[in-house]
This record gives C-alpha cells, sequence and structure tokens, in this order.
C-alpha cells in the first residue's frame, strides 16, 4: 500500500509539472484575472461582471490594447467563498501572473484573497460594493460603502413621507450588519428613531417573527439588506404575504432579483451607483455595444458588472500614465486617473475609494427601476485613513 | 395574539415539509438527506406550472408526481443496495442532494425564479391582519396529516406498512412484500416532500439550493419524533413555538439554531424524544 | 497446562521481529516522503506550492475523519468546527491582541484548549452508553452548524461572513511553510498508522464491527469514542491553527457544515479504513478541483456528486482497492500485504477475581427482579442466589423469560425492579462493562464475535481490560487464562488465529465467542444456549469443558439451555422459568422427574399458581 502511495505522490508532482509549464509569462500581453463567483452565491452575476470585463477588454483590444500590448483576461472561479477564492487567487497571481486583478467578490472571498495578493504584489481593483473598511496596499475600489448608499434613501423617506420611525432587517453577515449598523446610525444623526434592528442567519428563510415584531413596532419606514438572492426574495415575499405596505427601502436588491419576485418588489425603493435607466450617453453607448456583443445571451448590466468595465478602463488610464505594469507605479498612479463610464466620471482618490453619483429609484410594475433622484459625487468618508 | 398564529402556521409548514421523511425515516430507518432535494424538485415543479400559464393550484398534484416519480427511481437505483447501511444511507442520499441542486443548475440556471403564488393578501382576524397563505397552510398541514392516516389506517398498503414499521422481519415472515413497501414508501416521502416544495414556494425563494435551509430542522423534527406522525405534530408545536418564542423575545440568529439545539438536547436526555414508549 | 502459572507474560518484547520489519518499511517510506516534501519547494512551482499547504492541512483533518469514521465507525460531519476552533483562535488573538511568540503559543494552547473542551462536550452528549449512531452523528452535524452561526454573529469581532484577514502571523517565507505543513501531515500519518495497527487500534475496528460485543468484554466503549473525538478534535485544531498562520485569513466557511461533508467526500473516495486512500484523496482531490472548476465549476461539482454516490452504493472501501489492483497488475507484481498477524500463544497470569474471598462462595445474587416493557410483564419476583462452582441451568419454554434474565444479571439498565449482586457488588444502573468488573461474563445466544478481526485479535481486545494494550505496537505474544486457552486448543482455534471471524464456521465462532468470554477471567458466566447448532461431538466437547471450568476454576455458571439431555449431562441446578417466573429450583433429578416439566414442555398448561 505505501509503495503504492509513493508512486502516486510521484505522479501528483509530474502532474502539477506538467500543468505548469503552461504559466510562461508572455511579454507582449497584459494579463487581467478575474476571481469570481461562478459557483456559489455570487453566480447569479458572475456572468454579468464576465461579460462586462469581455466588452472593456475587447474593446480596448480594437484600439490598439494598453501601450500596445494586448489584454487577455484569465477568469477563475473562486466558489463565492474563501477556501476557493485562495485557490483562484493562487492560481491567477503565480500560475497564470496575471498584472492586475479586477473583480466583483464576496467579503470572504476578497478577505480570502488579500493575504496572497500582498505576496504576490499584484495591484487589485475591487469592484463589488460592500461594507466598507477594507484596507491594503495593493486593494483599490470603485464600487459604494455604506456612507455612500444609505443617505439616499434615508433622507428621501424623510422629505417625502416624514418619517420619524425605522424598521430595521437584515441577513446575519458583514455587509448586512455593516449596511444596517452604519443606516441606524445615519437615521438618529438626522433625528429619526430605529425601533428594532433584526437579523436572521444567511440561510434562514422563516422570517415571520421578525415580521410579527415589524407589525407590532408599527414604524414610518423599513430598510432592509439581506444577502443577496435567496434571502431577499423570502423576506419581500413574506412581507407582502403579512401585508406590510409601508415605505420600503432595500439596500440589497439589484434590477434582475426585483424580477424574480414578481409583483412583490412592486414600489421597494432602491439606492445604486448604476441603473439600465440611467439617461446619459456613455451608458447607452455602452448598452448598444453590451447588446451588440451578447446578443439573446446578455446579462443584463448592473452594479456589480458596470463597475467591472469601468475598473478595466481605470486600469489601462494607470498603466498609461505609469508608463508601466509595474505593480507600485501603477498603485501610485490608479488614485490620480479618472475614467468618464456608464455611471459617470469616476476618480478613486478618497483613500482608495470612489467619490460616486448615487441614485435613488424605484420599483415599477414591469420590474424595471425608475429614476427618482440623483445625487451627484457622494463622499465615500473615512473608508482607509492610513493610506493615502 | 400574533405570536399564537406564528407558533401555529410555523409548526404547520415544518410539519407538512418534515412529514415526508417521516415516513422514509419510519419505514426504513433510513435519514432521506436528498429530502432538500426533493423539496427543491417540488419548487420547480410550481415553476413548470408558472411557466406553462396554468392555474397555480395544479403545482400541487404536479409536484407531488414527479417528486414520486423520481423517488421511484431513486429507490430503485441507489437505495436498495444501502438499507442495511443506514450510515452510508445518510452520505448517498447526501450526494444525491448535490446531484439534484447541479443538474437543476445546469438545465435551469442558478437564479431566483419567479413562481405564481395560488393566493395572497391578508386575512382579518382576531383584531389583526395575518397572511392568507400561511392560514392556508395550517389547512393543508391536516389535510397531509389526515390523508396519511387515511393511507395508513385504512388501506391495505397502510396496514402492511405499519407492519414492516413493527417488526420488518415478522413481516416479511408473514409473507409481507417488505422491498415493495420500501419501493412504495421512499416514493411516497419523496412525492410528499416535493408537495411540499411547491407548497412553500409562495413565501420561499426559488433556486437550487433552496430546499436546504428546511433540511436540517426537519431532519432533528423527525429524529425527535421517532415514528409517529403524531409525535411530530408535537414536536413541530413545541420546537417550531420554542424558535418563535426565542426569535421574538430574544434574538432571531439564536432562534435558527433552537430546533436544532433543543431537539439535540431532548434525544441527549429522552432517547426516545417525543414519542411514547 | 502445568506451564500455565510459570509462563510470564512476554510484553517486554514489544516490537518483535514483524514488528520490527513493519516499523522499518514505515520509517523508510516517511524518508522518502519527507524527501519529496524536503524538495518539493524547489522543483514545484509557486502556485502549487501554496496550494499543498493547504491540502496537507485539509487532509490531516480528513485523516482525523478516517480514523473516526473509516476505523471506528462514527459518522462524523463535525471536524470541520474543531478545525476552525483551531482556525479561529489563531486569527481572533493576532487580530485583538497582536502577534508575537507568547500570543502565538496562547493561541495553539487556547485552540486546542477549546476544541478539546468542545469535543468532551459534544462527546459526552453523543456517546452516552446505548445511544445510537444515528444519533451520534446528528450530533456531530449539529456542531458545525452552532459553531459556524456562532461565528456569523461575532459581528466585528469574528468578523462575521467577511472572517479576519491580514493579521500578523509568523514571518517565514512560504517554502517552510510547506516543510511545516508537510512533516506535520507525514508524522501524523505515520502514527496513525502505527495506531490503528496496533494493539489498542485494533479496539476501534472492534467497536464498529461490534460495539455490544466491546461492552461486554469490559470496554467502557464510550470513553474510548470520547478520548478519540477528543484526540481527533486537538489535531484538527492544530491544523486550523497552521492553517490561519499561513494563510493569514480565517472564515466561517472552515468551521461549517459543508465543509465537513466535503472531508467525507475526500475520506470516501480514497477509501474509508485505509489512512492513505484519505491523505491521497484529500490532495489529488483538491489539487484538482483548482484546476477543474474553473472551467466548470457546476460540471465538476456534479461529478463530485455521482462519484460520491457511486462509491458510497457501489465501491464502500472506496477507489484506493482499485487503483491498488490497478497498480499491481501494472507492474505485474503478487499481493504484497504481510500474511495475517498471527501471536503466539501464551498462558497468562491469572488474577484471581478480588474479595472473592469475602464473598463466602456466594457469587450470584438475584432478589426480587422484575422486568417489564409497558403493562406485559416478562420477569416477575425472581429470586435465587447461586454459589462458585455451581453449573446452573436455565430451562424452560421460549418466551419465559430466560435470555431475559441473562440480561438483566449482566446489564444494569435493563430490569424494571429488584437488586441483582454479582460477588456481593450491587450492579445498580451500571451499563455491562462495569458489570464485567465485578465478575460477570456473557455469551450471547447466537455467536456475538467481530466479524472481520482475526481469531487472535478478538482474544486481545478480550484481554482488554486485565492487560491493557500498547497504543503503537503489537506484542508478539498473547497471553490467555488457562480455561480460555484450554477452550482454543480443544476447539483447534489455535491453528485459525490468523482467521478473520467471518471465515468461521458456526461452531468455530461459538467456540471463539466462549473463549473470548473466558478470556475476561469471570467468577460468573452467563451462557445463552451455547450449543444451539453445534454437532454432537463439538456438544459433548463443550459440555466437557464447561463441567471441568465449574470443577476446577470455581465458576459460577448460569446455563441457558433448550436440550435437556444435555442439561442432565452437565447441571448441578437446574432452575425453571416460565411466564416470567421461578416453577421449579432443584436438582437435575428433582426437575427432570417432576410432572410440571413435561406438561409445559409437552406444550400443555400447567397451573402455575401451584408451583409458587
Amino acid at each position: 500500500m505505501s509503495r503504492n502511495s509513493i508512486r502516486l505522490s510521484v505522479g501528483a508532482v509530474l502532474m502539477g509539472l506538467a500543468l505548469s509549464s503552461g504559466g510562461v509569462l508572455a511579454e507582449d500581453v497584459i494579463k487581467i484575472g478575474i476571481p469570481v463567483g461562478l459557483s456559489g452565491a455570487n453566480s447569479v452575476v458572475a456572468p454579468s461582471v464576465v461579460q462586462a470585463a469581455e466588452l472593456a477588454a475587447e474593446e480596448i483590444n480594437a484600439k490598439g490594447g494598453i501601450m500596445g500590448k494586448k489584454v487577455v483576461l484569465e477568469v477563475a472561479d473562486d466558489g463565492s467563498g474563501a477556501a476557493g477564492a485562495q485557490k483562484a487567487f493562487d492560481s491567477l497571481i503565480f500560475q497564470k501572473n496575471v498584472n492586475v486583478l479586477i473583480s466583483m467578490e464576496t467579503s470572504a472571498a476578497r478577505n480570502a484573497g488579500l493575504p496572497i495578493v500582498t505576496r504576490g504584489k499584484t495591484p487589485f481593483i475591487y469592484t463589488s460594493f460592500y461594507e466598507g473598511r477594507s484596507c491594503n496596499k495593493y486593494l483599490y475600489v470603485n464600487a459604494w460603502v455604506p456612507d455612500q448608499q444609505v443617505a439616499p434613501i434615508v433622507d428621501y423617506f424623510n422629505k417625502n413621507y416624514k418619517a420619524k420611525t425605522y424598521f430595521l432587517i437584515g441577513s446575519d453577515y458583514a455587509f448586512g450588519r455593516g449596511m444596517l449598523e452604519f443606516t441606524k446610525s445615519y437615521i438618529e444623526k438626522t433625528g429619526g428613531k430605529v425601533l428594532g434592528e433584526e437579523y436572521l442567519p444567511m440561510d434562514g428563510s422563516d422570517w415571520t417573527p421578525i415580521i410579527s415584531k415589524l407589525k407590532a413596532a408599527k414604524p414610518d419606514a423599513l430598510i432592509t439588506s439581506t444577502a443577496g438572492g435567496a434571502p431577499n426574495v423570502t423576506l419581500t415575499k413574506q412581507l407582502r404575504a403579512a401585508g406590510v405596505n409601508i415605505p420600503y427601502g432595500n439596500l440589497a436588491v439589484d434590477e434582475g432579483t426585483a424580477k424574480s419576485m414578481g409583483p412583490d418588489a412592486e414600489g421597494i425603493f432602491i439606492s445604486g451607483s448604476y441603473f439600465t435607466t440611467i439617461d446619459s450617453p456613455k451608458n447607452k453607448a455602452f448598452l448598444a455595444a453590451m447588446q451588440k456583443k451578447f446578443g439573446a445571451n446578455l446579462k443584463t448590466p448592473n452594479d456589480l458588472s458596470v463597475p467591472e468595465y469601468e475598473g478595466v478602463y481605470a486600469y489601462k488610464l494607470a498603466v498609461e500614465k505609469a508608463g508601466s505594469v509595474d505593480a507600485d507605479k501603477v498603485i501610485a498612479a490608479l488614485s490620480e486617473v479618472a475614467f468618464e463610464g456608464p455611471r459617470g466620471v469616476i476618480k478613486m482618490n478618497k483613500q482608495r475609494h470612489a467619490p460616486l453619483t448615487m441614485y435613488l429609484g424605484q420599483v415599477q410594475k414591469d420590474g424595471s427601476v425608475k429614476t427618482l433622484s440623483t445625487f451627484k459625487d457622494v463622499d465615500p468618508g473615512a473608508q482607509c485613513p492610513n493610506l493615502k | 395574539m400574533a405570536t399564537l398564529l406564528d407558533i401555529l402556521t410555523t409548526a404547520a409548514i415544518l410539519y407538512s415539509v418534515a412529514a415526508g421523511l417521516l415516513i422514509v425515516f419510519g419505514v426504513m430507518k433510513i435519514i432521506n438527506f436528498a429530502h432538500g432535494g426533493f423539496l427543491t424538485v417540488g419548487g420547480y415543479s410550481a415553476l413548470l406550472i408558472t411557466k406553462l400559464g396554468l392555474n397555480p393550484w395544479w403545482s400541487v398534484p404536479c409536484a407531488f408526481a414527479i417528486g414520486f416519480v423520481c423517488g421511484m427511481l431513486i429507490e430503485r437505483l441507489v437505495m436498495k443496495p444501502l438499507y442495511s447501511r443506514p450510515l452510508d444511507a445518510i452520505l448517498a442520499t447526501w450526494g444525491l442532494g448535490i446531484i439534484i441542486g447541479q443538474l437543476i443548475t445546469l438545465g435551469v440556471g442558478r437564479e431566483v425564479q419567479f413562481v405564481q403564488s395560488p393566493v395572497s393578501g391578508t386575512i382579518d382576524l382576531l383584531g389583526g391582519t395575518y397572511s392568507g397563505y400561511r392560514l392556508l397552510l395550517v389547512l393543508v398541514a391536516v389535510v397531509i396529516a389526515i390523508g396519511i392516516a387515511l393511507l395508513l389506517n385504512g388501506t391495505r398498503l397502510g396496514l402492511v406498512t405499519r407492519a414492516v414499521i413493527m417488526n420488518e422481519n415478522l413481516a416479511r415472515g408473514l409473507g409481507i412484500n417488505s422491498g415493495l413497501v420500501r419501493f412504495i414508501t421512499f416514493s411516497l416521502g419523496a412525492g410528499l416532500a416535493s408537495l411540499a416544495g411547491a407548497l412553500i414556494t409562495p413565501l420561499s425563494s426559488v433556486d437550487p439550493n433552496m430546499g436546504v435551509p428546511w433540511l436540517i430542522n426537519a431532519f432533528m423534527l423527525v429524529m425527535v419524533s421517532g415514528v409517529s406522525l403524531v409525535s411530530l405534530a408535537v414536536a413541530c408545536l413545541v420546537l417550531g413555538g420554542a424558535q418563535v418564542l426565542v426569535s421574538s423575545w430574544g434574538n432571531p440568529i439564536l432562534g435558527g439554531l433552537t430546533i436544532v439545539v433543543l431537539a439535540a438536547v431532548v434525544l441527549r436526555l429522552r432517547p426516545q424524544g417525543f414519542s411514547r414508549g | 497446562m502445568a506451564d500455565a502459572q510459570a509462563a510470564a507474560p512476554v510484553a517486554g518484547a514489544a516490537a518483535g521481529v514483524l514488528g520490527r520489519t513493519r516499523l522499518r518499511s514505515l520509517l523508510i517510506v516517511c524518508g522518502i516522503a519527507l524527501l519529496v516534501i524536503a524538495a518539493g519547494p524547489y522543483v514545484l512551482p509557486t502556485y502549487m506550492v501554496n496550494g499543498l499547504i493547504r491540502a496537507f492541512l485539509y487532509a490531516a483533518v480528513a485523516l482525523t475523519v478516517d480514523i473516526l469514521w473509516g476505523y471506528t465507525g462514527i459518522l462524523t460531519f463535525g471536524q470541520s468546527a474543531f478545525f476552525g476552533i483551531g482556525a479561529y483562535a489563531a486569527g481572533l488573538i493576532f487580530t485583538h491582541a497582536g502577534f508575537g511568540p507568547g500570543y502565538a503559543a496562547l493561541a495553539l494552547v487556547a485552540g486546542i484548549g477549546v476544541a478539546v473542551i468542545v469535543a468532551a462536550v459534544v462527546g459526552w452528549l453523543a456517546f452516552y452508553h446505548g445511544a445510537s449512531p444515528l444519533y451520534g452523528s446528528v450530533i456531530t452535524l449539529v456542531l458545525p452548524i452552532v459553531v459556524s452561526q456562532i461565528l456569523y454573529s461575532g459581528g466585528n469581532f469574528t468578523g462575521s461572513s467577511s472572517g479576519l484577514s491580514g493579521f500578523e502571523s509568523f514571518d517565514i517565507p512560504i517554502e517552510a511553510w510547506f516543510w511545516i505543513a508537510g512533516c506535520f501531515l507525514v508524522v501524523l500519518t505515520a502514527f496513525a498508522w502505527l495506531f490503528v495497527r496496533s494493539d489498542a487500534g485494533r479496539i476501534l475496528v472492534a467497536i464498529r464491527e461490534n460495539e455490544q460485543r466491546c461492552e461486554y468484554v469490559g470496554i467502557n466503549v464510550s470513553r474510548v469514542k470520547i478520548l478519540l473525538l477528543v484526540v481527533c478534535a486537538a489535531i484538527a485544531a492544530i491544523a486550523g491553527y497552521l492553517f490561519a498562520s499561513v494563510q493569514m485569513v480565517v472564515a466561517p466557511e472552515y468551521a461549517g457544515f459543508v465543509f465537513g461533508t466535503e472531508l467525507l467526500i475526500w475520506v470516501a473516495l480514497g477509501g474509508r479504513g485505509t489512512l492513505i486512500g484519505p491523505v491521497i484523496g484529500t490532495l489529488v482531490l483538491d489539487v484538482s478541483t483548482s484546476y477543474l472548476s474553473g472551467n466548470l465549476p457546476f460540471v465538476w461539482k456534479l461529478v463530485i456528486g455521482f462519484a460520491f454516490v457511486v462509491v458510497i452504493v457501489a465501491l464502500p472501501q472506496g477507489l484506493m482497492p482499485l487503483i491498488k489492483a490497478a497498480v499491481r497488475r501494472l507492474f505485474g507484481r503478487k499481493n504484497t500485504e504481510t500474511a495475517d498477524f498471527a501471536p503466539r500463544l501464551d498462558a497468562a497470569v491469572e488474577q484471581p477475581y478480588a474479595g472473592l474471598e469475602g464473598a463466602g462462595g456466594c457469587a450470584l445474587a438475584v432478589r426480587d427482579v422484575r422486568k417489564q416493557f409497558g403493562s406485559l410483564k416478562v420477569l416477575e419476583g425472581i429470586d435465587f442466589e447461586a454459589r462458585r462452582s455451581e453449573l446452573l441451568s436455565l430451562v424452560g419454554p421460549n418466551g419465559a423469560g430466560k435470555t431475559t434474565l441473562m440480561r438483566c444479571i449482566a446489564d444494569g439498565n435493563e430490569r424494571s425492579g429488584g437488586t441483582v449482586l454479582l460477588n456481593d457488588h450491587d450492579i445498580l444502573e451500571l451499563p455491562p462493562y462495569a458489570c464485567v468488573a465485578f465478575g460477570v461474563g456473557r455469551k450471547f445466544q447466537t455467536a456475538n464475535v467481530f466479524e472481520t478481526l482475526t481469531v487472535a485479535e478478538a482474544l486481545r481486545i478480550a484481554r482488554t481490560r486485565l492487560a491493557p494494550p500498547s497504543l503503537w505496537t503489537r506484542e508478539e505474544g498473547l497471553a490467555l487464562p488457562h480455561a480460555s486457552m484450554q477452550v482454543i486448543r480443544a476447539t483447534g482455534l489455535d491453528k485459525q488465529l490468523g482467521t478473520e471471524a467471518r471465515y468461521l464456521s458456526h461452531g468455530m465462532k461459538q467456540a471463539l465467542e466462549l473463549a473470548m468470554v473466558l478470556a475476561l477471567e469471570p467468577s460468573v458466566l452467563l451462557l445463552d444456549e451455547p450449543t444451539a447448532g453445534l454437532t454432537k461431538p463439538e456438544r459433548t466437547l463443550i459440555g466437557g469443558i464447561l463441567t471441568d471450568l465449574a470443577r476446577d476454576h470455581q465458576l459460577c455458571i448460569l446455563l441457558v439451555e433448550h436440550d435437556l439431555d444435555f442439561v442432565r449431562e452437565i447441571s448441578s441446578r437446574v432452575i425453571v422459568l416460565h411466564q416470567g417466573r421461578i416453577l421449579l429450583d432443584g436438582t437435575v433429578a428433582q426437575v427432570v422427574e417432576s410432572e410440571l416439566v413435561r406438561t409445559i414442555y409437552s406444550g400443555g398448561h400447567a397451573a402455575t399458581g401451584g408451583a409458587a
């Protein structure tokens, strides 16, 4: 038995060597690594993220690439979790030798990848909205944090519904808690009152006791921040079934999920940095290009995929400004370049985060989102005081 | 008042979800971890009805039939060799659950699906409003319980099944085809699980993993119930009630653990759980 | 058997010739493995080094799953929780307190300490006397769910779903981590290999095969399981600590139920109960997953699911045997597996049962023992005493309660009322292994042995209580008491010491069980139809041995028998049970001549009232 095991392990070593030979760095291309949740919790949104990156790469290559070098994408599945992310980051950084990582991921996956990014000294542009305050020498973020997203909804409820009392419901995970903690402090700062703040485990599906508490508390408005997908759908369905009709702000819903809730989603307020309905030439051109490239296979662009598109361009500008793909130089340049994309002009110059134009929208009967108001260049606040 | 209704409706939902698992456990002494997968199958049966544009009520018989057929196939292909290895059966059915989830993912996609709900709106009750569908589920649970009780007590199949539950060796000695009983029981359990899956779609999301969160609670409820439908009802009321109370007066996160932890402790202190004897 | 008292046990020669060759090949294999690991970082690309570090640590946990599940039969979903506890001990202390040699040591101790405490609690919950294996699995399933939920609700302290990342850790290069993790795995595997093949390790297999028999040879199965779980938890916690230290990240999924099942999948595919199989399975599957899942995330998971189901249903031993056979065919080798280990028989120094002298010759006292199932009374007011050297037969028709009475004497939990004294010790509600310590030995009605253990191994297990086995080696000699040896020699079992019990004939199994019970050096022997299904010569042989035992060794033997001729030949006294009551208690002659007994045995109904 043990002899055989040696043979097996030698075989495994040889296999490893054979596979590794594919990772020789070609000098004339720039490799962009995209670790993304093709499986697991993020697998619904991941394809749209990859499509956005593909369009950006195609456009850049059509115009001569980055400093004459062709852009190549390397996609790896992070399984939407820490264990998968470690494999994906290892493979991209040390096997595929990518020049940069640009991707949206779960917070657990991002956290698991950061030590590997540090070890591999690779720039990492994180393109997912998240709970904030993730700081690393090699990390930039071009999506929103609570400081940017919460204010529009609360301000709108205060102004249009005279909402004084709020109820907060979330999934028990970093994003859910981070968002609602910020929301609570913001509500209290603006003179409102939080009557209750309740969480259900991420895989929980029965919100009944929480909804009963909500109904008993009789708040003026409700703000929720659940995990994406299933918990969001179950909560909304059960809220509607229980006859809850107060103003309902949902910090975690996107247009796609809203559609899958059918009529239950109607009237939900959402706040984000991107809706497909943004009326700007850049957005229209982007949507047309996506439609042309992917046709029937197009995954609707969203607040997680558009930052990916813009992230690729931001990297292009930074490399051109730095005049090299050297990590330190690119890191220095990334805070200085500005790219105008579907979401407007984005510059990651606030402690590695970006001021963003935020939109408040409301889900319509057909599942589309109508923009109610726009908030220009909302500041991300002090996210990483120790970094420039 | 709302708490009482919450307890009642929560217990009803738990009962509907766990009934299929209990039948399989009662007859075969096997825990079917593919139960979550069968719930998912039921949810997607409801999706099929929505896609076909039929009245949502059709999803009830349709889900049961599809689940039943899945159960038949799996019993023949996978379960048969495992009857003498109950621990292996847990693992094999867990693997089956993975397969069902992945097949649905590959076939329909990973995203949450929209399913038409048969009933919506609220009912005015005892000075408050309450979800109509949840109240309806209490009736449904009672119907399921009565249906199973009639099947067990009023038919020849039921008689034979009860004989197998009590003493399989003796039953076989009396010329009862216990293999057939197992076959039908497993298929019935799968059918009931699928039915429950369709029934929870108005409250739950429909996605490839929709059954998984229900699995562990249903499993624990069955463990403390032994093989009796009555003790399952008691367990659902007591443990489901405890979950609602802990969630309402304490914290919903602890509430989520209530059934699992209480059931484990109950079994330690009283191995027969909620069943008599 | 004049040498019975003279021969000393041979414990000194622990590692004999055979043991030494085994040890040498183990050392060679370990040496080669360590060389491969030493060379690893120089020949492997960085990403492969990183991936293997993780896989080494996963494999260490998979190894503990194999010991618990593959060897001992405890299906556990919970080892991930202990891995997570070890990892979070490092993550939490390094994040919130800081990093330094003191904190590093503290984190390791804390991780192991918490894991050990949790394991002890879980063990207490899961492995009480009489717990079903299903219940044990349920508890191990609850554990990771609870632990990961606690981590989720820990907010900023535990980092909730995001886990903790970017804390400071040991400043050593990745190559060194590769060596540390690799050596950890190799040393662990080597020790596990030695342990499962040692005399003590065989107890694990015995528990898997037949927990009840283990209890009745005086092994406190619950305690063995709890100890084993505690040790395995500590190992998993160390692996988790190393993992957090090298990866500088912890996340709830490492403590979760899904990781727990993944470990089971690796072990099942690699081959449970082989140690090497799960290690290889983990390394190959974990590393290959990163290649295949990137391209085909869902299909890959589907393939794993299919493979898992197929292996569980059709190949419970995993893929290792297939690979082994293929390799053997490829290299044209014969089976290199060494022949089954068969030790030399020695006579044990018998330890006369302590306290017997003072017991006044009354070995067994049964006072007003009752047993009922609901309203059904199986035993009522059973009252009798038995002395040393007495061969007492219990007779009566089917359903008279004979076997139930045996059970009530050997297990304190069985009776509904009354008192049982074994050598003047009240058995209270003590479990069987404790009753064994009071001098009782029970042989079951149908041969109750360990199917996949050899005759010698089974006998060694029966000696566990009196001669604690070694944790790392196999003793060359098997020291048995005279009576046990007599049964073995007389039945020819001594020529089949290396044969697995499942290959023995029915009669041989009965003889083996009897020899095992006698190896306990009992003073009260309970035999439930020891001759059922035996041939006439075999029966005569056993009868002779029993009378010898009663006469020469002063055993008190309680015998359940249907065969009245056999009873007449060997008994010194007979008790007739009928409908849960003692009908007659007298000498053979009294009973055999009794009209009452004839009536009962001819199927007629006697007036029970008349006999009381």
